[in-house]
């Protein structure tokens, strides 16, 4: 019997490709192509007066230069914004930009004109030829310049105010005001971003023989682009092929499209019968992609003695940057995440998405979580010390209990399904975090740490996190003649080792081996239908679709071997690639013999195939494809879930914090995670671990420092501070719960974003602990530790 | 972003007045500083090229003058654009007397956006005060005779040094740097502060409308 894949820790098989430099990236598809630069704008708000080209036109190797104006009469469509994305009723103001800005810009990096050129260097000289008057406006810069509405971003959105939703289970008002004790809470998350270390990327190539277009994009939706490109360019959807290669990493940023570039690079191939490309660099990825996390939030909250929350009422803040393409996924998560695995007893949440002069927000790993987290999880620590309690104990009586399950919010979640948790064990996650990190005897310790006159502290948070969103995904397999099996799922990859993954569901449901499974991500001429990878999805959406479609095939290819074996199906097996009769190894046929008998040939080019031949196959009196099948040993299906799987996890973290310096340092950092069952524990860990770095980062190091003119100030590596290894806890202690999910049919839930998700709550928590005043913002750096000491000890 | 700074030049206010106003000499001695252009009534335009590396370009600048007090104070509003960045600035400068020497001090208010802004804030603030001592060095030696006065001017006239600036005429008067030695374009830091390269020289442009009142 072949040995079970689905919960083994099978290295990654695409590693090997990676560490030896063979990853294949958009910039190294097209060698040939021509290149594309991008015009940027260097004010934060301005009125375009003109732009002169005149000095480009005649540059050699210069092909085209584009401003707004040239777009629509090459494809109307380009004339208009760029799609809303995301509608929602209560987005009553929801404004796009431009592929290239038509007489206003609204932020430092938005497009103004497009070049292409023979290359990199010429395309960036001809853009210093172009010159561009403005008429200065004032910026609006940070959610207070926004929230005050002095300036107005867009002349015709009053307020700045872009969104206002409101949400509510209960009348949490009149519960905070009956309630013995209440709390009043700010609390703020800064600015932050991605930062995949591949930028955007797009290639195109104009087939002019056979009319068609293939694009290559660093995309997280190879099918979303496609819908897009075609839409915009007023092609068929048929002669649109959007392949996406390997991806230097996306953690959300690339599910926003189409990105201006994604429509002018295949634009100009198709002008120009050439091949084009633009490769992002790390300046414009700054300043032109998008960011998110920025959040004001203010909290009321009613309790009782034991610290269990009667009424919640939480409004906040959120920017979104110049424009709404995304609409308002970023705070409809926080608004709904927040509750965490609480119950309060009644709810209420209110928020404006405000607009700002900077940079466009859309998801980043987390998507509004870490923000939901922190407002939640300060919320308990607060009452927690308001009481004099354990702030365990405040947890442990707000949990919701596992025969509670499935547990209705009342709520509305991101997908437009109701908020409601279909599993989880939040009372025995809690018992494992702290054993994991030793609450229980931390007072020892930091009481031996004082002797020393070093100063630590601890915090934990906890969250849930609706993953595996809608609408579904679908799966495509076929077994080649060879017994080989080529997978197709329509979402993408952009680190999530699927080759392993996939294939592991694929072997075990199909009983072929490991090894000849091959997996195609992100390729629409594969698989057309796809929605993306985002929201913790691929595995509960591609995983169960491709589990589906495995099935399919091993349905098949039982009925065609139980005809050619003359057996029941139901007395048959597969086991490493060979149809038996069940326990009888060496009675059966391979795979590939049953590809071959299924699909009736009458021209042979192989003995494989002679076989297959007319005169050779098949009951003479019936037609060679019976009624109701198909040729080809295939298999297709899809995976479309009633609502989200809601995966959940806990996280503790010890610090120390200099006494002098304010230096934070971790000491152990331990989390708790749940995401039913495991396909692949070791890439599970491997996701906690690069969340965990990235919640480090979000909670210690990256912030966007825009000046009130609105230029962002620290865009490059210099001056963004990102984690490196050394700052990353050297051993991140993991413990795993598996509640499996009762919606799909692996019992899975996804497990992408979890370990960003209580980064800056837990550390908020340790380091107050440590030193004995509230912390209300993150990231926290040590000098503004340093200047929090010096105001609470003034 | 803000820029503040003092530098003493050994001459008396009288004499640094009198030469900060003298666009040959600004063109000479302002880093990078290559054309000043009179385009209207307290307004000036002016080319400055400098750079190294990434952040290289020539900038195209316009400013305006307000507050001229004559030995005393000025205040200049500048918009500067291009290839690495933008600025865009108001400058107040203050001439004191103290002996033989002059104390000149100055505050900028900065926006420096594009490259500049995005990927060399962090340098712009201390390289433009070591710019702005460079430069008044220069000033110091143009005063003591050590420093040629700019030879060309195109366009319009020739001007020469101890000429009085005209301005009313259908032709400006366009000030030219002289050709400077390698060895003389010393300033790696130069490329890096160009915005800070702006605002001082946005000061002095200001102040050669000054003269003409």
């Amino acid at each position: 019997m072949t040995t079970r894949m689905m919960g083994a820790k099978v290295a990654r098989v695409e590693d090997d490709r990676f560490v030896r430099g063979h990853g294949r990236y958009v910039d190294d598809v097209a060698p040939d192509a021509l290149h594309a630069a991008v015009l940027r704008s260097p004010h934060a708000h301005a009125r375009i007066r003109s732009i002169d080209v005149d000095a480009v036109l005649d540059l050699d190797g210069v092909h085209a230069v584009w401003t707004y104006e040239d777009l629509a009469p090459l494809a109307p469509a380009m004339g208009e914004p760029l799609p809303l994305l995301i509608p929602h009723p209560t987005l009553t103001h929801g404004r796009t930009q431009y592929a290239l800005a038509k007489d206003e810009v609204n932020y430092v990096g938005e497009a103004i004109a497009f070049v292409v050129a023979d290359d990199r260097y010429l395309a960036e000289d001809a853009l210093d030829r172009i010159v561009v008057e403005y008429d200065l406006l004032p910026a609006v810069v940070g959610i207070d310049a926004a929230r005050a509405a002095e300036r107005l971003v867009h002349e015709d959105v009053p307020g700045n105010v872009a969104a206002r939703m409101e949400q509510a289970n209960g009348d949490a008002a009149a519960a905070i005001a009956a309630a013995p004790h209440t709390l009043s809470l700010d609390l703020e998350i800064e600015r932050s971003a991605c930062m995949p270390l591949e930028g955007r990327g797009v290639a195109a190539r104009w087939d002019t023989d056979n009319g068609r277009l293939q694009l290559w994009t660093s995309t997280q939706t190879s099918t979303g682009v496609r819908a897009a490109v075609a839409a915009k360019l007023g092609l068929d959807l048929m002669r649109v092929d959007v392949i996406t290669p390997d991806v230097g990493g996306g953690f959300g940023v690339k599910i926003n499209h189409p990105w201006p570039e994604e429509l002018l690079v295949p634009l100009a191939a198709r002008l120009l019968g050439r091949a084009v490309k633009f490769t992002e660099d790390r300046r414009e990825h700054f300043i032109s992609s998008a960011h998110e996390r920025g959040q004001q939030h203010h909290v009321e909250v009613g309790f009782d003695d034991e610290g269990r929350l009667l009424g919640l009422d939480v409004r906040f803040w959120h920017d979104n940057g110049a424009y709404t393409p995304y609409g308002l996924i970023v705070p409809i998560i926080t608004s709904t995440q927040l509750l965490g695995p609480y119950k309060p007893g009644a709810y209420h949440v209110q928020f404006d998405s405000l607009y700002t002069n900077t940079v466009i927000v859309t998801p980043y790993r987390g998507a509004g979580r870490p923000q939901g987290c922190f407002v939640m999880e300060r919320t308990m620590d607060a009452i927690a010390a308001y009481l004099g309690k354990d702030r365990t104990e405040v947890r442990s009586i707000n949990l919701i209990q596992p025969d509670e399950m499935p547990y209705e919010h009342g709520l509305t979640f991101q997908d437009g399904r109701e908020l409601t948790y279909d599993s989880g064990d939040f009372p025995t996650m809690l018992t494992k975090i702290k054993e994991l990190v030793g609450w229980d005897e931390f007072e020892t310790f930091r009481a031996e740490m004082a002797a020393q006159g070093r100063r630590v502290g601890i915090g934990l948070a906890a969250y849930v996190e609706g993953t595996g969103v809608g609408p579904y995904e679908g799966a495509h397999i076929t077994v080649e003649t060879s017994g080989k099996v080529k997978v197709a799922t329509g979402l993408t990859t952009q680190g999530q080792g699927h080759q392993t993954a996939f294939a592991q569901i694929v072997a075990d449901e199909l009983g072929v081996p490991f090894e000849d499974v091959e997996i195609t991500t992100g390729d629409t001429r594969r698989m057309p239908y796809a929605v993306g990878t985002f929201a913790s999805r691929a595995a509960v959406m591609s995983g169960s679709a491709i589990h589906l479609a495995a099935k399919k095939t091993k349905e098949k290819a039982l009925r065609i071997a139980a005809e050619a074996l003359e057996a029941d199906v139901e007395d048959l097996e597969i086991v490493d690639g060979v149809v038996q009769v069940k326990g009888s190894p060496g009675s059966g046929i391979g795979l590939g013999t049953v590809a071959v008998l299924s699909n009736p040939l009458r021209y042979a080019f192989d003995e494989a195939s002679k076989a297959a031949t007319q005169f050779n196959v098949g009951d003479p009196t019936k037609p060679p494809v019976a009624a109701g099948e198909e040729p080809g040993l295939e298999g297709k299906d899809f995976y479309s879930p009633p609502r989200s799987t809601f995966a959940s996890g806990m996280h503790a973290v010890i610090v120390e914090t200099d006494p002098l310096t304010a230096e934070i340092t971790i000491l152990k950092y331990a989390v708790v995670h749940d995401c039913g069952h495991l396909i692949n524990p070791m890439i599970v860990e491997g996701q906690i671990h690069g969340g965990v770095a990235q919640g480090v980062g979000g909670a210690l190091y990256e912030r966007m420092a825009y000046d009130e003119a609105g230029q962002l100030q620290n865009a490059s590596f210099m001056d963004f501070l990102m984690p490196y290894v050394t700052e990353v806890p050297t051993s991140i202690d993991i413990d795993h719960l598996e509640t499996p999910s009762p919606l799909n049919p692996l019992g899975i839930k996804g497990a992408g974003e979890a370990g960003v998700i209580p980064g800056s709550a837990a550390f908020a928590a340790a380091i107050e602990d440590a030193e004995g005043f509230p912390i209300t913002a993150m990231p926290i750096s040590p000098s503004q530790l340093f200047d929090l000491r010096a105001a609470h000890h003034a | 972003m803000k820029i503040t700074g003092q530098n003493t030049i050994a001459a008396p206010v009288e004499k640094v007045w009198e030469s900060l106003l003298d666009p040959r000499v600004l063109v000479a001695t302002i880093p990078g500083c290559e054309r000043l252009e009179e385009t209207g009534e307290n307004a000036y335009a002016m080319t400055v090229s400098a750079g190294v590396a990434a952040i290289r370009g020539t900038y195209s600048g316009a400013c305006t003058l307000s507050d001229l007090v004559p030995h005393e104070s000025l205040t200049m509003k500048l918009q500067g654009a291009g290839a690495p960045g933008t600025i865009d600035a108001g400058v107040a400068v203050r001439f004191e007397r103290a002996g033989d020497t002059t104390v000149l001090s100055y505050d900028a208010d900065a926006v420096v956006g594009g490259m500049i802004g995005g990927v060399g804030q962090r340098m712009l603030t201390s390289v433009s005060r070591r710019m702005a001592a460079e430069f008044f060095g220069n000033v110091e030696k143009a005063i003591a005779g050590v420093l040629p006065a700019a030879p060309t001017a195109d366009a319009g006239r020739v001007a020469s040094a101890g000429d009085r600036v005209e301005t009313r005429g259908e032709t400006p008067t366009v000030f030219a740097a002289p050709q400077r030695s390698a060895s003389d374009d010393r300033s790696f830091l130069t490329g890096v502060a160009v915005g800070g390269a702006l605002v001082l020289a946005g000061a002095i442009v200001g102040g050669i409308l000054g003269r003409r009142r």
